[in-house]
């Protein structure tokens, strides 16, 4: 092995071990992007003042996330001796005080906010994490880090075996790495789940320098935040991902676009890179091997096409975010019309993996065409929006019931959205399909990248489509007519509908569109009627009930519906017409009514005054 | 925040950045950072600097969302566009801001006091439904939380 790495990677073990070993007990808490949303800066520095101002012999350091979003901020605590960690949750800024006193002051714990035991053995009142519902029957590889290091630190990464399987494959001819990405079987994580090692492979052979490699950290699909995790978790592990792909394909320049709504993950990744480059595993003559590879951390600014590749390269170059026309590929014609990869996060990030332990070990977990552990996020109409790592092949209801924690109030289950905007909708009656690609390629989408939304049966399915075709018409980066006026009529068509002006003659007009848009230059006017033409695979009924009967059976679109006072005098009313942004409940002597050319149907009334305020169909 | 920018601010600004370089994005962040905006001015002095037109300068401004072309309110409720917050409710909650605040979303008051934004989810999704009041999260809202919310930064409450 490399003689300069294995010195920089003792170093860095020395130190982490002295760390832990110093005698001072170690808070971890998890500062993400969702633990900041909870109060997790405040969370810290209340941690801070009380440490300080008791002098208690402690070390506070900052995570990643373990992927319980919803419990955030969640902190571990590691004893003085090493012999045993705690995680906790939901450490918001008004507990720490009562935690500090009864955790670090009286070294007790706190079993009502514990998770699990993360090091040592099990007590009577807290269990193994790993024992946990929502830890049950994950494969934590990608996210073996996340939580458990400082991500600012690259000595953690170092110290837990990072960067040893660049080193691996500093050694290797570049195609024998790419026969053991293939032998691994890794596919793309984008969603499309192109074999990593033939896209590779595509840019070995190309025949122009210098080349390039894009890691597409984009995550434009509203409902995804998988990417994020890693980022913010371990960005060495999407480092070390692309200096092996750069071994393999001889590129020298590599660009990680995030999108700018992701302050914290461009933040972290620069950190990271700067740390690389210090300790010589990025620049020239890396470790002494007369390689040379650099990484520059390129912030978007706001379009989600920039999410399809060659639209990513044409924003890095210098123009709008339009995807080109294909061919040329981007391994002939890419960045600056030279020889270019892209790949997603999360395909990167398990390039270290392969490397280090094998494509048999990596391939071993799921028993699918799809091989090792994919990423997940879960938000919606759940009661536990978080992050998981598992197999392929876990059925849909399974991770709604066993990470979701279900649906909120046991509201039945009416379907989900598999992953982003583009991928559709599918029925409560397809939630037994495997995660997996075959399932939902036959079904004429495609899995997407790891957000899953789920809904529940208080929602209208035409609004689902009138959401996401306008998230479609908005990003829609203007190059086709089918696609930008496509999704502009489509829109038209859903409001007509929701607003009782429904036709008889509309779902044929989708059917045209549907039609029409499939030629589109690139997959987001080629697939953005994929929600309309499932949902009129799957929820038919509800178009015709608009349409035929002028009525919504979920009573939840705003132009099916009127706000109507139906306890004249409830003294809950007078809050209510306070609250209404539009003055529409007016008082006449001591009973209020609703004007209901002025209503919004916002709803505030109905909020304040749940027993005076009824919703009733507009049109029936 | 600064006021309005000087030719010679913006030349110094810019000097180190070139198109072949991929240096349009990264220099109208840095433009908007600075600013808080991206006036016609330092359009045409980024494409002088690019030795491109300002036409492919303001094309960039156009196509990405997250440019501005005139300064930032003082005060600001972006509202998130995301789904599990579109489940919960988040489109009735647009609807009451933009009725309380008298804008559009991505429009602002006249003396620029205070504006209205379309926010794209970041994943903070246990918060839903969310805005995002002077950058900071306000999560589990309810439409008359939205309004009380809207209100405040109108200075009416």
């Amino acid at each position: 092995m490399n003689e300069r790495f294995t010195t920089l990677a003792a170093e860095a073990r020395d130190r982490w071990d002295a760390a832990r070993a110093n005698g001072r007990e170690q808070v971890n808490l998890c500062l993400d992007t969702s633990s900041l949303a909870r109060g997790g800066a405040e969370t810290l520095a209340a941690l801070q003042e009380a440490v300080a101002a008791k002098g208690l012999n402690v070390d506070i350091q900052t995570t990643g996330s373990w992927g319980f979003c919803w419990l955030e901020p969640t902190v571990s605590v590691r004893s003085a001796a090493g012999t045993r960690t705690v995680l906790y949750h939901s450490l918001t800024p008004d507990r720490v005080e009562e935690f500090v006193q009864a955790v670090l002051v009286e070294a007790g714990e706190l079993p009502e906010l514990a998770l699990g035991v993360v090091e040592g053995a099990r007590s009577e009142q807290i269990g193994m994490l790993e024992d946990h519902p929502f830890m049950r029957g994950q494969i934590r590889r990608l996210m073996a880090n996340c939580g458990q290091i400082d991500p600012e630190n690259i000595d953690h990464y170092l110290a837990r075996g990072g960067y040893e399987g660049f080193v691996k494959s500093l050694e290797m001819e570049p195609q024998a790495i790419i026969d053991l990405m293939l032998e691994s079987g890794l596919g793309g994580r984008g969603g499309a789940g192109f074999p990593a090692g033939r896209k590779w492979d595509f840019l070995r052979n190309a025949t122009a320098d210098p080349r390039y490699l894009v890691c597409n950290a984009d995550e434009g699909d509203p409902g995804a935040w998988v990417n994020r995790v890693l980022m913010e978790g371990d960005p060495h592990l999407i480092i070390e991902g692309m200096l092996i792909a750069a071994m393999a394909t001889h590129a020298v320049e590599g660009y990680i676009y995030i999108r700018h709504e992701y302050p914290l993950a461009i933040e972290r990744m620069n950190v990271a890179v700067e740390q690389a480059r210090e300790r010589g595993l990025l620049g020239e003559d890396i470790l002494g091997s007369g390689k040379t590879f650099d990484l520059v951390v390129f912030t978007g600014a706001g379009s989600y096409v920039c999410g399809e590749e060659t639209g990513l390269i044409n924003s890095i170059d210098g123009y709008r975010g339009m995807p080109r026309i294909r061919p040329p590929f981007p391994a002939q014609a890419g960045l600056w019309n030279l020889p270019t990869n892209v790949n997603n996060v999360e395909t990167y990030a398990n390039a270290p993996l392969v490397l280090r332990h094998g494509a048999e070990w990596w391939s071993s977990v799921s028993d699918d065409e799809a091989k090792g552990t994919k990423m997940f996020t879960i938000s919606g109409a759940v009661n536990q929006p978080g992050c998981v790592e598992i197999p392929f092949g876990l059925s849909v209801r399974d991770l709604l019931e066993t990470y979701g924690g279900g649906t909120p109030g046991g509201v039945p289950l009416k379907g989900y959205q598999p992953g982003g905007p583009l991928s559709g909708v599918l029925s409560a009656e397809e939630a037994d399909l495997p995660l997996t690609l075959a399932p939902f390629r036959d079904r004429g989408l495609f899995l997407g990248s790891g957000g899953i939304v789920f809904f529940d049966e208080t929602t209208s399915v035409v609004d689902l489509c009138t959401y996401f075709l306008g998230f479609a018409e908005d990003e829609s980066c203007g190059r086709c007519t089918t696609c930008f006026q496509g999704t502009q009529r489509a829109v038209e068509i859903l409001r007509r509908i929701g607003n009782g002006g429904g036709r008889e003659t509309d779902l044929d007009k989708f059917e045209d569109l549907i039609q029409t848009m499939s030629w589109s230059n690139c997959l987001h006017g080629s697939f953005a009627m994929t929600t309309v033409k499932l949902a009129l695979r799957y929820f038919r009924d509800e178009f015709e009930t608009l349409i035929r009967e002028k009525r919504d059976p979920t009573r939840s679109l705003p132009g099916m519906i009127t706000y109507e006072v139906t306890s004249p005098g409830d003294p809950a009313l007078a809050e209510a017409a306070a609250v209404c942004p539009t003055q529409a409940i007016v008082e006449e002597g001591s009973r209020h009514g609703i004007v209901d050319e002025l209503c919004i149907r916002c709803g505030a009334c109905a909020e304040v005054a749940p027993n005076a305020v009824t919703v009733r169909d507009r049109f029936v | 925040m600064a006021a309005e920018p000087t030719t010679r601010e913006l030349r110094e600004l810019v000097a180190e950045y070139e198109f072949e370089r991929g240096h349009l994005l990264p220099a109208l962040i840095e433009i908007q950072e600075r600013y808080g905006y991206v006036s016609r001015e330092a359009i045409e002095v980024l494409a002088r600097q690019l030795r491109t037109t300002p036409a492919l300068v303001y094309g960039a401004v156009s196509f990405y969302s997250d440019f501005r072309t005139e300064p930032p309110p003082e005060r600001e409720i972006a509202w998130c566009s995301g789904p599990a917050c579109r489940l919960r409710g988040g489109d009735r909650i647009r609807e009451a801001l933009q009725y309380t605040l008298g804008l559009p979303l991505d429009g602002q008051s006249e003396d620029g006091a205070y504006g209205l934004r379309l926010g794209q989810c970041n994943g903070t999704c246990s918060e839903a439904p969310q805005v995002w009041v002077d950058g900071k999260v306000v999560g589990d809202l309810s439409v008359a939380k939205a309004v009380a919310i809207a209100r405040e930064v109108k200075g009416e409450a």
